[in-house]
């Protein structure tokens, strides 16, 4: 998962295009689509509106981002039964999750944290960093 | 009768028959293409549009199960547009083509088609389906079984016995503005017992049908004269409706005409407080040539 930093330049950048994105997906205004907003308990997100924001953000920005992509991202090169156990993250795992959503308030890491509560942490700004990773992957190549 | 498999003359009409909109799968083309059959009993008092988009979705889903072993199936559904170019009549046999752009465990991402004798009816772009546990569903091995059925001779067609329309009740209506109705699913009906035979759910397609009819009652007061719908875009299901249950429908027409001069209506459907389902439809003077 190790990347260049992304800056507050490169993520105000791409934010205008995600923010209406996620408004048309969510069906909401698009000054409620805050940087810094929970997805699913600000703004009632679901799993079908996840599916529907990767869908358009891939066709906004011409990117392709696989599924599972951000859990993928974030356990990298580590082996799975280090990264979780029976669903629950590890030590490990908690630490990488803390590392790769860094735009995240500390005090919202649960412990002990279910991979199947991952999402609940996703923010506006973790799309705007999951769609410049796949611009950067598609530049390299 | 869940456990019922087919139809025909006295026997019950459940799975693999009440909500099955694809008779024969006639060409299969790796995870790219698929192309299929399906005839609309003639017997059928009506065939609602939304019906045409199921058969398509139904072909995709076959091919995305058949690719996941039937584990997974694709239930809930996006729809980013939907092109309404003429309506089907019972008697009807609809051409069905899927192209692929991807699919794996979690979604299947296609557009495809409908025709009748070489004329496109209805076309679907940007649609996704989220893939899903079968064994909630179905059972894998009845619903592979059926794929080779359907990949070899095909189905017995005309089993499927039309599907009631849903009672609306208006419970508050400003003529061309705003529409809102209670619909009370039905407890029961056949198509229960194909949609789906382990976990009956009230199939959005019928849902989208009922907010369609509000919508073109709304677009029709505001025009003043009868109107066609020619796109449903944004399409989008939240939730699983069960038998039984009560939803709130509703639907409101945009005051400014979009720059093409059609009418933009949006609708959606409300559990207690939650909108669990919406789109948006549009709608053109009907000059009766979609007849």
């Amino acid at each position: 998962m190790a990347d260049a930093v992304i800056t507050k330049d490169e993520i105000m950048a791409v934010f205008p295009t995600v923010q209406k994105t996620m408004a048309d997906a969510l069906g909401c205004d698009e000054d409620d689509i805050k940087l810094d907003v929970s997805l699913i308990e600000g703004l009632d997100a679901e799993s079908i509106d996840f599916l529907d924001m990767v869908f358009r953000l891939e066709r906004a920005f011409k990117i392709k981002v696989p599924r599972g992509k951000i859990i993928e991202d974030v356990r990298g090169e580590m082996p799975v039964e280090e990264f979780e156990q029976g669903g629950v993250l590890t030590e490990k795992g908690l630490a990488r999750l803390r590392e790769y959503l860094s735009e995240i308030p500390a005090d919202r890491f649960k412990t002990p944290m279910r991979v199947d509560q991952i999402a609940r942490l996703y923010t506006p700004e973790t799309f705007c960093k999951l769609v410049i990773r796949a611009q950067r992957a598609q530049q390299a190549g | 009768m869940p456990g019922a498999t087919q139809g025909g003359p006295g026997l019950p009409v459940a799975r693999f028959a009440a909500f099955s909109f694809v008779d024969r799968i006639t060409s299969i083309d790796g995870l790219s293409r698929v192309e299929g059959v399906y005839t609309i009993p003639s017997g059928v008092a009506f065939f609602p549009v939304s019906l045409v988009a199921e058969a398509i979705g139904q072909l995709a889903a076959w091919v995305a199960m058949s690719h996941v072993a039937f584990n997974r199936r694709p239930v809930a559904a996006l729809a980013g547009e939907t092109r309404i170019h003429s309506l089907v009549q019972p008697g009807d046999t609809l051409a069905l083509e899927v192209d692929i752009e991807s699919c794996d465990e979690d979604a299947i991402v296609y557009r495809g088609r409908a025709s009748v004798n070489g004329r496109l009816v209805l076309e679907l772009l940007d649609t996704i389906g989220s893939m899903l546990d079968t064994a909630e569903f179905d059972e894998p091995s009845r619903l592979s079984a059926d794929f080779t059925v359907l990949t070899g001779a095909g189905r017995q067609p005309g089993l499927f016995p039309g599907v009631p329309q849903p009672v609306l009740t208006t419970l508050s209506h400003e003529p061309g503005l705003s529409l809102t109705a209670r619909m009370d699913v039905p407890a029961d009906g056949s198509y229960f017992a194909d949609h789906f035979p382990l976990r009956p759910v009230f199939p959005a397609t019928l849902m989208l049908d009922a907010q369609l009819r509000l919508a073109q009652q709304l677009a029709s007061e505001a025009a003043g004269t009868p109107v066609r719908v020619t796109r449903i875009t944004n399409v989008k299901v939240r939730a699983f409706t069960a038998p039984g249950a009560t939803l709130e429908l509703f639907a409101e027409h945009a005051a400014a005409a979009e720059p093409d001069g059609q009418m933009l209506v949006k609708v959606g459907a409300r559990a207690d407080t939650r909108t669990i389902a919406g789109a948006k439809m549009y709608f053109a003077t009907d000059s009766g040539e979609t007849q």
